[in-house]
C-alpha cells in the first residue's frame, strides 16, 4: 500500500492518473473500511493540505466552493447559511461536530451515497461540479454526477476541485430537511431539498425539489411545471403529492418502503415550505431541521 | 472531587484494552455464524499449522464442564450443537490480530442445520423444536419444561372471584423488543500465567462472579486466579457474570504466552449473553366503578435466547413488575423464561423492569380510562404506601411512593393546558435494594493519608467513589484524605459488584463497620493523649478532641504517626446484611427470593412529549423525575445517575430495539442502526428525591439508586404518546414508523382492547 502526501493539485493528478485514490477527511473511506464495507484502496493520495481546495469565493455569478471546505466551513458561512442556505441546512446535520470538521463537501458527493445530506440541497441550486484530470478540467450539473450508490460518473483519474453554485435569482429561498430519528449522529432516513422563487404575487415562479435517500441516487422531482403560479400552500401540497409518486425506496432496517414513501412527501412540502418563507425574506436559523422540523424542541 | 474523574477526564487512566505485556498475543474467536445447527465436522489443524499461531482450542481443549447460574446449559465453548450466531466455536491466539483473524477464517466447520426457534411464544407450544433437546439432563434448581428454563408465579387472593366482582376488566396486550446495554468500552481480556498462578485483566462488572466462573470452568482453586479491573468504561448491566476470562486464561496457557481480546463493537452487540430481553405481556385487570383494582391476571413469556445466564430469576422479577407498586387484593401472575436461537438474555439496568413498567403503566392508563378516571388519580387511589400490602403480600414499613408522585407530577405542570401534539405522561416504578454480603479493609498509614480497600467494583455510577465521603465522615476525616484500592480479587474481601446497585448499600456498611474499627483505635489513642475517657472522644475536622472541650484536641495525623510505632490503624468490615421481609398470603411457585423486597425503591416519572403527527417522531421535551432512593449521600452523582438512566430510557422507549432476521440474526448490530441518544437529544430532567428513612435500609438510610431511574421513563413516555394518539402504542420501541402506522391505522380507538363492563 501506498500513501502521498500531495503538495499541489497537479501531484495528485499524477497519482490519480498512476491508479491512486484521493483521500481528504477520511470520514466515509476510512469509516467503511473499518466496518469492512469496502477496503481501502492500495494507493491513496491525500489531498488534505491543499489550501487552494479549501477557500470559498464569492463571484459575480454565484459561488465557488472548493472540494476540501468543510461541512464546519459551510455550516459557520455567513453566504452559506442565508443566500444558499440549503446547503447549510444539509452540511449542519452531518454527523457529529469532529465529522463535520473533517468531512469535506468534495468528499461527501464523490462518496455517492443517496442518504447523503448535502446532494439534494446542491441539486435543487442548480451547482456544478469541476472536475480536473491530467487530461484537462471539465464542469458537470451535480445531477448528472451520480451513477448509483456509491459510484459517480466521473473518470477515475478524475479529481474533483470545486463545486459551483449560481446565484439565486429574485425572490429565492432554498431549504433542506431529513426525517431523523435522533439529532446527532444520524444519518437520513429520507430527506428533501428545495429552492423555491416567488413572483411579484407572491406565488411560486420556480420551484426545483430533489428528494434524499429514496432511489438509488439523489432524485430530481419531475413534473413540476404544474405548481408554477400557484401558492406557496397549494404548490407544497403538489410538491407532497409528487414526491410520493416519484420515490422509489427500499425497505431496510432503518424504515420500510411505505414509511419512506409517505415521510419523504412530508420533508419535500416541508423543504417547500421553508424554502418559501426564506425566499420572502424570513430568517429561519440553519439547520432547519432543528429550527422548525424534525427534532425541534417546540 | 470524584476520585477517578481526573484520571478519566485527561485519559491517564488505563483500560483494559491499553494493557500491553511483553509477548503478548492476540486472541480472535470462530463464532458460529448460524443460529442453531449441529456441528459435523470441526477441523483445526489449518489454523494450528499456520505460521505465528500458537494456540487454537475448542471444548475438546478444556475441562467437560457445564455452567450456568441457574441452568447448567452451556460450556465455553460450542460442543456438538450452536444455538445462537454469537456463540464461541473456538479460539485463537496469534501473533497479531490479521494472522489470528486469518487462523479463525481457516478453521473449518460444516454443519447440519436445525430447526430455528425465533419466536418467543411459539417455542412454548408443545411441538415446538426444542433449542436443548437435551433440557432435562441439566444442573438447575428452576421450574423446567422443555423450551421453559424458568417458570414464576405469584398467586394472591381469588383471582377468579375478584374479577367476577369488578364493574370494568381491561385486557391489553403488549410486546417489547430486546435491546442493549451498548457500553462505550466494548470489552476486553488479557490473560497471563505465571507458574500455576493466572492474573486476568478484564472489563468485569463482577469481578468475583468472573472468577467463580473461571476457577469452576478451568477447574482451579480461587487463589489461583486473579482478576483486575482497570477502570471500566461503562457496563449498563452489560459486562456482569461471566464472560471470555476463561476462553483467554486457557489461551494463554496453552500458547504460554500472555493474550490480549479487545471486542469489535459488531462483537460487543452479537456475543455476549447480556442484552435485554423481549417479553410478550398479556394484561387483565378488574376494576371497580369507583377506580378501585380488585384483581390482576397476567402471562409473561421473556425471551431467554440461546442459554441461560443470570436471566434465571427474571421470570419471577418480571411477575412482581407485572403486578408494580399497587394495592392488589387478588393476583395471578405467570411468566415463563424461554429458549430461543437468540443472543441470551442477561441482567441490563434493572432487568425486565423498565419494559414490563412500559406495558404495566400502559396497561394502567387504559384502566383508568375505563372507568374514566385521571390515571394520576388513578395511581394516587391505588398504589402502595407506609403500611399497605403490596400485591405479593408484602407489608410496607416507611415508603415514599405518593410523595414521588407528587412531586413528579408538579415538577411536570401535570394539568396545565398544552399544545394539542403535547402531552405529560406519567408512570410509577419500584425496585429492590438486594442485601448481599460484602467486605473491606481501611488502613491509615503514619502520614495520615488512608486507604479503602474494597472488593466494590466502579462501573462509573460513583458508588465506589462515594464510600471515601463515608469512611471520612466515620473518621473526622476529608474524603480527600483516602484513596481507593479496589477491583483486585486478591486484594480486597467479595463483593458482588457493580450490579444490583447493591454497591453503596453493601459495601457501605462495610466500610462504616471498618472504618468504625479504627475510630475505636483512635479514640482510645486520643483518650491515652488527652487523658481523657475514650467515650468522651470526637473525631471532626481531622482532630480528635474531648468531647465540650474543643481546646483538647490532638491532630488525627498526629495519632496515625504514633500508631505507626505500635499498634497500626487497620480496620476490617463486612456487616450483616438485612434478612428477607415476610410475605403473607401469596404463594409463589419458582420462589427465588424476588417476591418480597428489602428496603424497596420507589420512583415517578412525568414526561411532557411533543409528537409529529405528519412522521410519528415523538420529541421529549421535559422529564420530572421524583425518587425514594433513601437518603441521599452525594446529591451530584445521585442527580448524574437519573440523567443518564432518564436518557436511557428514552433510547429504550424510542430508538433502541433489536430487530432478527427470519434466521433469528440481528439485524442491527452497530451504532448506526441500533440508535442510542445522544447528549443532543437530552431534554431538561429535573430531579426529585423524596428522602424517606426506609427500614433496612443500608448506611444512613441510603437505598440503591443506579437501576431504579431506568424504570419509569419508557412507561411515562408511552402515556404521553398513547394521549396525543388516542391509542397505546403496542410494541417497544415506540419508533417514529410505529406511532405512524398507530395514527393512520383505520382503527385507532381500543383496536386490540377488549373493554367489557361487567354487572355490578
Amino acid at each position: 500500500m501506498s500513501f502521498l502526501i500531495a503538495q499541489s493539485v497537479d501531484e495528485v493528478l499524477a497519482a490519480m492518473a498512476a491508479g491512486a485514490r484521493p483521500i481528504a477527511g477520511g470520514t466515509d473511506l476510512v469509516v467503511g473500511a473499518r466496518h469492512g464495507k469496502a477496503a481501502l484502496p492500495e494507493a491513496l493520495v491525500a489531498i488534505d493540505r491543499l489550501a487552494e481546495l479549501k477557500s470559498i469565493s464569492e463571484t459575480a455569478h454565484g459561488i465557488s466552493i472548493g472540494a476540501l471546505v468543510t461541512h464546519h466551513d459551510i455550516e459557520s458561512h455567513p453566504l452559506l447559511t442565508t443566500v444558499y442556505a440549503g446547503l447549510a441546512d444539509g452540511s449542519a446535520l452531518v454527523g457529529s461536530p469532529s465529522t463535520r470538521h473533517l468531512g469535506t463537501l468534495g468528499g461527501n458527493i464523490m462518496n455517492g451515497s443517496p442518504a447523503m445530506d448535502t446532494g439534494a440541497a446542491l441539486q435543487v441550486l442548480g451547482a456544478e461540479v469541476e472536475l480536473r484530470s491530467s487530461r484537462g478540467s471539465r464542469r458537470v450539473p451535480i445531477a448528472a454526477l451520480w451513477a448509483r450508490p456509491g459510484q459517480t460518473t466521473a473518470a477515475p483519474d478524475e479529481l474533483c476541485v470545486a463545486i459551483h453554485i449560481p446565484k439565486p435569482e429574485g425572490s429565492s429561498g432554498s431549504a433542506y430537511l431529513r426525517l431523523e430519528y435522533r439529532r446527532a449522529m444520524e444519518i437520513a432516513v429520507v430527506g428533501a431539498g428545495a429552492s423555491v422563487t416567488l413572483g411579484d404575487d407572491g406565488t411560486v415562479a420556480a420551484v426545483s425539489v430533489a428528494l434524499t435517500a429514496v432511489a438509488p441516487v439523489i432524485l430530481g422531482l419531475t413534473d413540476l411545471q404544474s405548481v408554477i403560479g400557484l401558492s406557496i400552500a397549494d404548490a407544497a401540497a403538489v410538491v407532497q403529492q409528487l414526491a410520493i409518486a416519484q420515490a422509489t425506496p427500499i425497505s431496510d432496517v432503518r424504515a420500510s418502503d411505505r414509511y419512506r414513501r409517505h415521510t419523504v412527501g412530508v420533508m419535500a412540502r416541508r423543504a417547500v415550505e421553508a424554502a418559501a418563507r426564506r425566499a420572502n425574506g424570513e430568517v429561519i436559523a440553519t439547520p432547519v431541521n432543528h429550527a422548525i422540523g424534525i427534532g425541534a424542541a417546540s | 472531587m470524584r476520585a477517578d474523574g481526573p484520571d478519566k477526564v485527561t485519559g491517564s487512566g488505563r483500560y483494559t484494552a491499553d494493557l500491553t505485556l511483553t509477548g503478548a498475543l492476540t486472541a480472535k474467536f470462530k463464532y458460529a455464524d448460524v443460529t442453531h445447527a449441529r456441528i459435523t465436522k470441526l477441523d483445526v489443524t489449518a489454523a494450528r499449522a499456520m505460521p505465528g499461531v500458537f494456540a487454537v482450542l475448542t471444548q475438546a481443549d478444556v475441562p467437560d464442564v457445564k455452567f450456568g447460574p441457574f441452568v447448567q446449559d452451556r460450556t465455553l465453548f460450542a460442543n456438538d450443537v450452536v444455538r445462537y450466531e454469537g456463540e464461541v466455536i473456538a479460539a485463537v491466539a496469534a501473533v497479531d490480530a490479521a494472522t489470528a483473524q486469518r487462523a479463525a477464517d481457516a478453521i473449518v466447520v460444516e454443519y447440519d442445520p436445525l430447526p430455528v426457534v425465533n419466536d418467543i411464544e411459539a417455542a412454548l407450544s408443545p411441538d415446538s423444536p426444542l433449542v436443548h433437546s437435551d433440557w432435562a439432563d441439566y444442573g438447575s434448581s428452576m421450574i423446567r419444561d422443555r423450551n421453559d428454563a424458568s417458570f414464576a408465579s405469584i398467586a394472591k387472593g381469588d383471582v377468579d372471584a375478584g374479577m367476577a366482582a369488578a364493574d370494568h376488566v381491561v385486557r391489553s396486550r403488549y410486546v417489547a423488543d430486546g435491546c442493549h446495554a451498548a457500553p462505550i468500552e466494548p470489552r476486553a481480556v488479557v490473560a497471563q500465567w505465571e507458574g500455576n498462578k493466572v492474573t486476568i485483566w478484564t472489563s468485569t462488572q463482577v469481578p468475583f462472579d468472573a472468577r467463580a466462573g473461571v476457577c469452576e470452568t478451568l477447574e482451579l482453586p480461587n487463589n489461583r486466579v486473579r482478576v483486575i479491573v482497570p477502570h471500566l468504561g461503562g457496563g449498563f448491566g452489560g459486562k456482569c457474570g461471566f464472560h471470555y476470562e476463561a476462553h483467554i486464561a486457557a489461551l494463554a496457557r496453552a500458547a504460554k504466552r500472555p493474550v490480549r481480546l479487545v471486542f469489535s463493537r459488531r462483537e460487543e452487540f452479537l456475543a455476549p449473553d447480556r442484552r435485554r430481553e423481549g417479553i410478550v405481556y398479556d394484561f387483565e385487570t378488574g376494576v371497580k366503578a369507583d377506580g378501585t383494582i380488585v384483581a390482576r391476571r397476567a402471562w409473561l413469556a421473556l425471551d431467554n435466547g440461546a442459554y441461560t445466564a443470570d436471566a434465571g430469576f427474571f421470570s419471577q422479577l418480571a411477575a412482581m413488575h407485572a403486578l408494580g407498586p399497587y394495592r392488589i387484593p387478588n393476583a395471578l401472575v405467570e411468566a415463563h423464561l424461554v429458549y430461543t436461537n437468540h443472543q441470551p438474555s442477561g441482567s441490563v439496568r434493572a432487568p425486565t423492569a423498565p419494559q414490563t413498567c412500559w406495558a404495566l403503566e400502559s396497561h394502567t392508563n387504559e384502566v383508568a380510562k375505563a372507568v374514566g378516571m385521571d390515571p394520576v388519580a388513578f395511581r394516587k387511589l391505588n398504589a402502595v404506601d407506609t403500611g399497605a400490602e403490596g400485591p405479593s403480600g408484602q407489608t410496607y414499613g416507611e415508603i415514599g411512593i405518593q410523595q414521588c408522585i407528587d412531586a413528579a407530577v408538579a415538577g411536570a405542570g401535570y394539568g396545565q393546558d398544552l399544545p394539542e401534539d403535547e402531552a405529560i405522561g406519567v408512570a410509577i416504578g419500584w425496585w429492590p435494594s438486594f442485601a448481599m454480603p460484602s467486605g473491606a479493609y481501611v488502613k491509615i498509614d503514619g502520614d495520615g493519608s488512608g486507604q479503602i480497600i474494597t472488593g466494590a467494583q466502579e462501573c462509573g455510577t460513583g458508588a465506589v467513589m462515594t464510600l471515601r465521603q463515608l469512611v471520612a465522615d466515620e473518621l473526622g476525616m476529608d474524603a480527600e484524605n483516602f484513596e481507593l484500592v479496589y477491583q483486585d480479587t486478591s486484594v480486597a474481601p467479595y463483593d458482588m459488584g457493580a450490579t444490583g446497585s447493591q454497591t453503596l448499600f453493601n459495601n457501605g456498611r462495610a466500610v462504616v463497620a471498618a472504618a468504625g474499627q479504627i475510630a475505636e483505635q483512635l479514640r482510645n489513642l486520643a483518650a491515652e493523649h488527652l487523658e481523657a475517657s475514650p467515650a468522651d472522644i470526637v473525631l471532626a475536622d481531622g482532630v480528635a478532641s474531648v468531647a465540650g472541650s474543643p481546646d483538647r484536641g490532638v491532630p488525627i495525623a498526629e495519632l496515625a504517626g504514633i500508631a505507626a510505632g505500635g499498634e497500626l490503624l487497620i480496620g476490617h468490615g463486612s456487616g450483616t446484611p438485612p434478612g428477607a421481609p415476610p410475605i403473607v398470603g401469596a404463594v409463589c411457585v419458582g420462589d427465588l427470593g424476588m417476591a418480597a423486597w428489602v428496603a424497596p425503591q420507589f420512583s415517578c416519572h412525568a414526561v411532557r412529549v411533543k409528537l409529529d403527527r405528519d412522521t410519528g417522531v415523538a420529541r421529549i421535551l421535559h422529564v420530572s423525575a421524583a425518587h425514594d432512593s433513601g437518603t441521599i449521600i452525594n446529591p451530584v452523582g445521585a442527580t448524574g445517575q437519573v440523567e443518564g438512566a432518564v436518557l436511557m430510557g428514552i433510547g429504550q422507549a424510542l430508538t433502541e430495539g433489536t430487530t432478527y432476521d427470519a434466521d433469528g440474526r440481528q439485524r442491527n448490530a452497530a451504532m448506526l442502526e441500533y440508535k442510542l441518544q445522544t447528549c443532543a437529544d437530552a431534554p431538561p430532567i429535573d430531579v426529585h428525591f423524596i428522602q424517606i428513612n426506609t427500614p433496612d435500609a443500608g448506611p444512613r438510610g441510603a437505598k440503591g439508586l443506579a437501576e431504579a431511574p431506568n424504570v419509569a421513563t419508557a412507561a411515562a413516555i408511552s402515556n404521553a404518546i398513547a394521549q396525543i394518539v388516542g391509542t397505546p402504542i403496542r410494541q417497544l420501541p415506540m419508533t417514529a414508523e410505529r406511532v405512524w402506522e398507530a395514527l393512520t391505522s383505520q382503527h385507532v380507538v381500543n383496536d386490540q382492547v377488549v373493554q367489557q363492563a361487567v354487572s355490578a
